[in-house]
């Protein structure tokens, strides 16, 4: 019944674009896709909000349009989290098992949850996700309910990520200033990663890249959950840049040259072979070596690739990425992305594809974190890997943030 | 690794962030928004304020003076009667009309049936009844306008003149002035049905009102010499018959539009002042505009 369901708005604010997706969360948990809308941003920069009024005015017309189109009011706004802020750490724990039979117990659970949990955070720093890993009883893996299983040590490890308390801040309030509560804050690359893997995908070990305009997202999974995650704060906008000041043209030039001619790797042999500016003939339309576009775009993919190597660190390797890796976001538009992340990471790569039946509208790599706030939003509702939502507000706040 | 041994500190989380913001930093649409949910909760506790109060009283009322719940609401006495009419009525007739007892209470009115009465007479189309608190009553009428006059026999020994509407109404006409009612021309050709206290509505009068009307407003001399209007042969022949001062008889057709006629007979009646000798018997408007059948009164004989 329409007048029962909830309307949950997912949001990205991105570089290039801001995007809002509304979901109609109806009783059995099923969500329906009403609304969405987009625009263009501004007062971001590589993820973070720089001129609060300028975000919030590319926000709130992005949210205006999601609704006019859902012809509905968003109740609440899970927002995706990105940016150079942040960063994660892991932190392991263990526990006797308290019983005298050795079966563990929900408060042994709890407890080495809690212990693992617990970490002090740098001044100003602030707990964005609590990412579990699966629990180890004995040293052997277990499943995600160790309960009235039989053991001696209990341990368990969380990848935690935290971030910029201000940068956090001023994204929640630039969404708070369209009188909509943020009810869940999720990250980025846990978002498209949802979208693009599928559960046995993440049990073999997957590594998900979406690559932005302004910011490259990863997640690494392993047995079935995320690994690590993080943030590289380069994407798209940087090619595009780079082509600016190689080629010494306009940023609307460079990224004309960027979706015509750029590809990932060079593919050009011939110096001679050159593209027109414009291609119309007017004056100012002028011609560059394709492959000089082609290595300007190639030396900046594969910086991205390597630094997400980097970030992996020693964890991450062939055999713990059995399912290869998955690239989504605007830039993985770009041809031949798939080949050089197969080069760099030395495993299969792919562009990832959304679940079939999805409307031609959102089916496009760009919108991947948008889909995926709202599917991993619902999945995780008050589930082990997301703290529980604490109660919001009451009636009166209710009412407020109703409208 | 760490063992449980002490309560681990909690490390501060982006729920820890206070969502609330002042509705300056606030876009304009989410003022909007503010500002809408604001005036929401407002109704909703004026609602639940007067439904509460509402409540509250009746319970009073249920344990003190139940009697009072059934009991109609005390008013003032009426002071004003407020006429508004597009006719003749005043507030004489209003008054007689209506036949309010001295002293009633502006809610013990019945309006329907005060309306009921106000219509019964026939001359008033519509009548709305409005109590103006705390005494006012105020009445608006919609009255017929006359188109023609007939006499007839209701209850009285003595036929008594009648006036008949456009709609085709028959009532009696009050507040008219003699000058007026004697420029009305007489009908004559239709069989009157008693239907309550009155007569039923007669058929055909809207085409004679517009035979009438375009008359009185094309050819008014014309028209003051028309005594009688007969509806005898309009649903057989389609034709209204006329008699005036001037002509016996003058015949309109109903299938042509009665300004042409109405020129054509100015044109006759303008040429036969002139021309003829004799008087004319009859004009017969209804042939077409082809032909106009005159017929003249056979010429004084100059032999005995």
């Amino acid at each position: 019944m329409r007048s029962k369901a909830r309307f949950i708005g997912a949001v990205e604010i991105g570089t290039a674009k801001v995007a809002v997706l509304i979901g109609e969360l109806v009783r059995d948990g099923s969500v329906n896709l009403i609304g969405f809308g987009e625009c263009q941003s501004h007062g971001v920069i590589k993820g973070i909000v720089t001129d609060f009024k300028a975000a919030s005015d590319a926000t709130h017309s992005a949210l205006l349009v999601a609704e006019q189109s859902a012809g509905v009011k968003i109740d609440e706004v899970y927002l995706a989290q990105t940016g150079g802020h942040l960063d994660g750490f892991s932190n392991q724990a263990s526990a006797s098992v308290s019983a005298a039979d050795n079966k563990v117990s929900d408060v042994d659970v709890e407890t080495v949850c809690r212990l693992a949990k617990a970490k002090s955070l740098p001044e100003g720093r602030t707990v964005v996700h609590h990412i579990r890993r699966p629990f180890h009883l004995d040293g052997k893996m277990v499943g995600p309910t160790p309960e009235h299983l039989h053991g001696e040590r209990l341990e368990v490890g969380y990848w935690t990520v935290h971030g910029r308390e201000s940068v956090i801040a001023n994204n929640i309030h630039v969404v708070r200033g369209f009188n909509v509560l943020v009810g869940d804050m999720i990250l980025s690359s846990l978002a498209s990663g949802t979208m693009m893997t599928t559960p046995q995908d993440r049990q073999h070990g997957a590594l998900v890249i979406d690559i932005g305009a302004g910011t490259t997202d990863f997640v690494f999974y392993q047995d079935g959950s995320p690994h690590l995650t993080g943030v590289v704060p380069v994407g798209g906008g940087h090619i595009t840049n780079d082509l600016t000041l190689g080629l010494r043209v306009t940023e609307g030039q460079a990224e004309k040259l960027k979706l015509r001619h750029g590809r990932a790797l060079v593919h050009t042999r011939d110096k001679g072979d050159k593209v027109w500016l414009n291609g119309d003939f007017a004056i100012g339309d002028r011609q560059f070596p394709r492959r000089s576009i082609e290595l300007i775009t190639e030396a900046r993919v594969w910086e991205i690739f390597e630094v997400v190597k980097k970030k992996l660190g020693p964890d991450f390797g062939p055999e713990a990425c059995a399912a290869g890796v998955f690239l989504t976001g605007g830039t993985s538009k770009l041809p031949a992305i798939a080949d050089a992340a197969t080069k760099v990471f030395g495993i299969s790569a792919h562009l990832g594809e959304m679940p079939p039946g999805m409307d031609d509208k959102l089916n496009r790599p760009q919108h991947a974190t948008v889909l995926g706030l709202l599917h991993f939003g619902l999945q995780n509702r008050g589930g082990a890997g997301v703290p529980k939502r604490r109660r919001s507000g009451g009636f009166i706040q209710k009412l407020f943030a109703g409208s | 690794m760490s063992e449980a041994t002490t309560q681990p500190p909690r490390a501060r989380s982006w729920r820890d962030i206070p969502q609330e913001i002042e509705p300056r930093r606030m876009s304009r649409v989410g003022r909007r928004r503010l500002n809408l949910a604001f005036g929401r909760t407002v109704a909703m506790v004026v609602a639940l304020g007067a439904l509460s109060w509402g409540g509250y009283e009746i319970w009073q009322t249920l344990q003190q003076n139940p009697q009072r719940l059934t009991a109609g609401n005390e008013s003032r006495p009426i002071e004003t009667i407020d006429l508004q009419t597009n006719g003749v009525l005043d507030d004489a007739w209003l008054r007689q009309t209506l036949d309010l007892r001295d002293g009633v209470g502006l809610m013990e009115l019945d309006l329907y049936a005060l309306r009921s009465r106000l219509t019964a007479s026939g001359q008033v189309r519509t009548a709305v009844l409005v109590r103006e608190f705390p005494a006012t009553l105020k009445v608006t009428l919609e009255e017929r306008s006359p188109v023609v006059r007939l006499k007839a026999k209701l209850g009285e020994p003595e036929p008594r003149t009648f006036l008949v509407a456009g709609d085709g109404t028959v009532y009696r006409g009050e507040g008219y002035g003699a000058p007026l009612v004697r420029s009305l021309p007489w009908l004559g050709g239709v069989r009157l049905r008693r239907a309550g206290d009155g007569f039923e509505p007669l058929d055909g009068i809207s085409q004679l009102a517009d035979l009438l009307a375009t008359a009185r407003a094309g050819v008014p001399d014309i028209f003051a010499s028309w005594r009688v209007v007969s509806l005898e042969r309009l649903s057989a022949d389609g034709q209204i018959l006329v008699q005036s001062t001037q002509v016996p008889e003058i015949i309109f057709g109903v299938r042509e539009d009665f300004y042409s006629q109405i020129a054509r007979l100015d044109l006759i009646l303008d040429e036969t002042s002139r021309r003829a000798t004799a008087p004319l018997r009859s004009i017969d408007l209804s042939v077409g505009a082809s032909q106009v059948p005159v017929a003249f009164s056979p010429p004084t004989s100059f032999f005995p």
